[in-house]
């Protein structure tokens, strides 16, 4: 897998660090705070140019960067779109970023993009699907990938396996990178009752390259993933359990509605490396 | 058909669907009630996120209509024309032939023309950076090779035709529009430039002899045939005040040699 573990020449991601959002560009580059790497959404900049790439290109002459998609669909039974796949790597190209990151999930099937996260079915059907297009994705990449568990309210009846053991295997035979999602997965916990302490152990240790924290909202007995709060007190306690488990994983703020003062960001990153440090120390 | 594919073909037509989707909740697991509920908070997301992208793209129709008969305009638009691709700035091309077709909004004749400008304006945004300009490799050049260089627009650029006033229509309704709130519907028919100096999309109204200039140059024509189409139009054309112009503020951002 020499081909795919090449990141020489890019500066590695360490610590803790924000999602960078249009209303946060200009107090960014203006006050350039303290931030370990920062994350932006690939499809953001996949234009050919203009005021977003622009300022991307300015915020990675300062930060590690790292891209994540939304909307690749690895999980499409009729494949990767090859557009898309093609504005990914223009743009991969271009910023030269730290990490690559997608989705463990689908959005589009036949000429419909729904632009949402929708669940997989965890068959084994579906795992020898979503290994051959993280492949793709890697080989026309030229680099490793990680991949992120997504939070969910419905479940097939038709998985044969729990979604950490898919999560597992396809990591395992496609040489992909784990992204922990520590909030998706306590929401995923609430909304399918299981024990996301035991999830944890399913995760192979050396696969997982990062973490995303975020918030939630209830609506009635289901936990919605909306990024638009602070990390609630359960999510940080799972938080701990994953950094004791897999070490100083680098980690990441995420915030995508009500988005609020880029300080508040950055007192969740505060609070998260403290964490990071305490228990790995 | 595979499992896979039949799953998510049933999961796409449920999020679809008007009614509860009850033909797809037998796929998942939990009563059908619950698995409903859930449905349409997948279902709301699709929509909020089709929505936001057409609210991105057209906020003058936005300001214009009201937030409330705007999102109903966005509903029906997904309804007819949904998303096909995983890049949302991509989304809402066809805005513009939905509104003119669009019954309830035919009280606003102007609607579907400033949509084909916000259109424009939205993909002005996304267009690529112009090339650096080097001014020296021009010096020298004598008046008669300065009339056959060609011109290059910035990539951003666009010119839009209407039988409204669209550019002022457009400028009365940005949020840092300042004055007077009056636009003169009856000043007839004229263009709109789109352009982008320094990142920023900007609209202005241009003359018909402008238009005529740099619908020249955009066809890659000589300065020579440019300016002979411009003084077509208004034999008062003036050259140099038109160049200062628009280099100045991007909107031509090269010149070429010719057959260079």
């Amino acid at each position: 897998m020499s081909l795919l573990s090449s990141s020489e020449g890019q500066v590695a991601v360490r610590g803790v660090g924000i999602g960078l959002r249009a209303p946060h560009y200009r107090e960014l580059l203006d006050s350039q705070p303290r931030a370990g790497w920062l994350e932006v959404h690939s499809e953001n900049y996949f234009g050919a140019g203009g005021y977003d790439l622009h300022v991307l290109e300015q915020v990675r002459s300062r930060y590690p960067v790292s891209l994540h998609g939304v909307a690749l669909s690895l999980g499409s039974a009729d494949g990767v779109r090859q557009r898309h796949l093609a504005k990914l790597k223009r743009l991969v190209e271009r910023i030269e970023p730290a990490l690559v990151s997608e989705h463990l999930c689908w959005a589009a099937i036949g000429p419909r993009h729904f632009n949402d996260l929708l669940p997989l079915p965890f068959t084994r059907e579906a795992l020898d699907q979503v290994v051959s297009h993280v492949t793709q994705v890697q080989e026309t990449l030229r680099r490793r990938v990680l991949i992120e568990n997504v939070s969910s309210y419905l479940q097939f009846r038709a998985s044969e396996l729990s979604e950490f053991a898919f999560l597992a295997e396809l990591a395992r035979r496609s040489g992909c990178g784990i992204l922990l999602d520590v909030n998706n997965l306590y929401v995923n916990a609430v909304n399918h009752g299981f024990d996301p302490v035991e999830a944890l152990l399913e995760i192979p240790v050396q696969a997982v390259a990062e973490i995303h924290l975020a918030g939630h909202s209830a609506d009635g007995d289901v936990l919605i993933d909306d990024h638009g709060s602070r990390v609630a007190a359960p999510v940080w306690s799972l938080y701990e359990a994953a950094c004791r488990r897999f070490g100083p994983v680098p980690t990441l703020i995420e915030w995508d509605t009500s988005i609020p003062a880029l300080d508040v960001l950055l007192e969740e990153a505060a609070l998260a490396a403290r964490v990071l440090q305490a228990e790995y120390a | 058909m595979r499992e896979l594919e039949t799953l998510q073909a049933r999961f796409g037509v449920a999020l679809d669907a008007n009614d509860a989707g009850s033909e797809a909740l037998g796929m998942f697991v939990g009563g059908s009630q619950q698995a409903g509920r859930r449905l349409r908070i997948y279902r709301g997301n699709t929509l909020a996120n089709a929505a936001r992208a057409i609210e991105a793209a057209y906020p003058v129709i936005a300001k214009i209509v009201g937030v409330e008969f705007f999102s109903g305009l966005a509903r029906q638009y997904r309804l007819r024309f949904p998303s096909q691709d995983g890049d949302l700035n991509e989304y809402g091309e066809s805005f513009a032939a939905f509104i003119a077709d669009f019954q309830p909004a035919a009280q606003l004749p102007y609607l579907a023309d400033i949509a084909r400008l916000e259109w424009q304006v939205h993909r002005a945004h996304y267009a690529a950076d112009p090339a650096s300009f080097d001014a020296a490799s021009l010096a020298g050049l004598t008046p008669e090779a300065q009339l056959q260089l060609r011109p290059q627009l910035h990539p951003a650029c666009r010119i839009l035709h209407s039988e409204y006033p669209l550019a002022r229509i457009w400028q009365v309704h940005q949020d840092a529009a300042e004055g007077e709130f009056d636009v003169d519907f009856s000043a007839g028919a004229s263009h709109a430039l789109v352009y982008r100096p320094h990142f920023r999309v900007e609209v202005a109204q241009a003359s018909d002899a402008d238009a005529a200039f740099l619908a020249a140059v955009r066809e890659g024509r000589t300065l020579e045939a440019a300016l002979v189409a411009a003084q077509a139009c208004d034999a008062s054309f003036d050259l140099g005040r038109a160049l200062n112009e628009w280099v100045a503020s991007s909107v031509i951002v090269n010149f070429k040699l010719n057959g260079g």
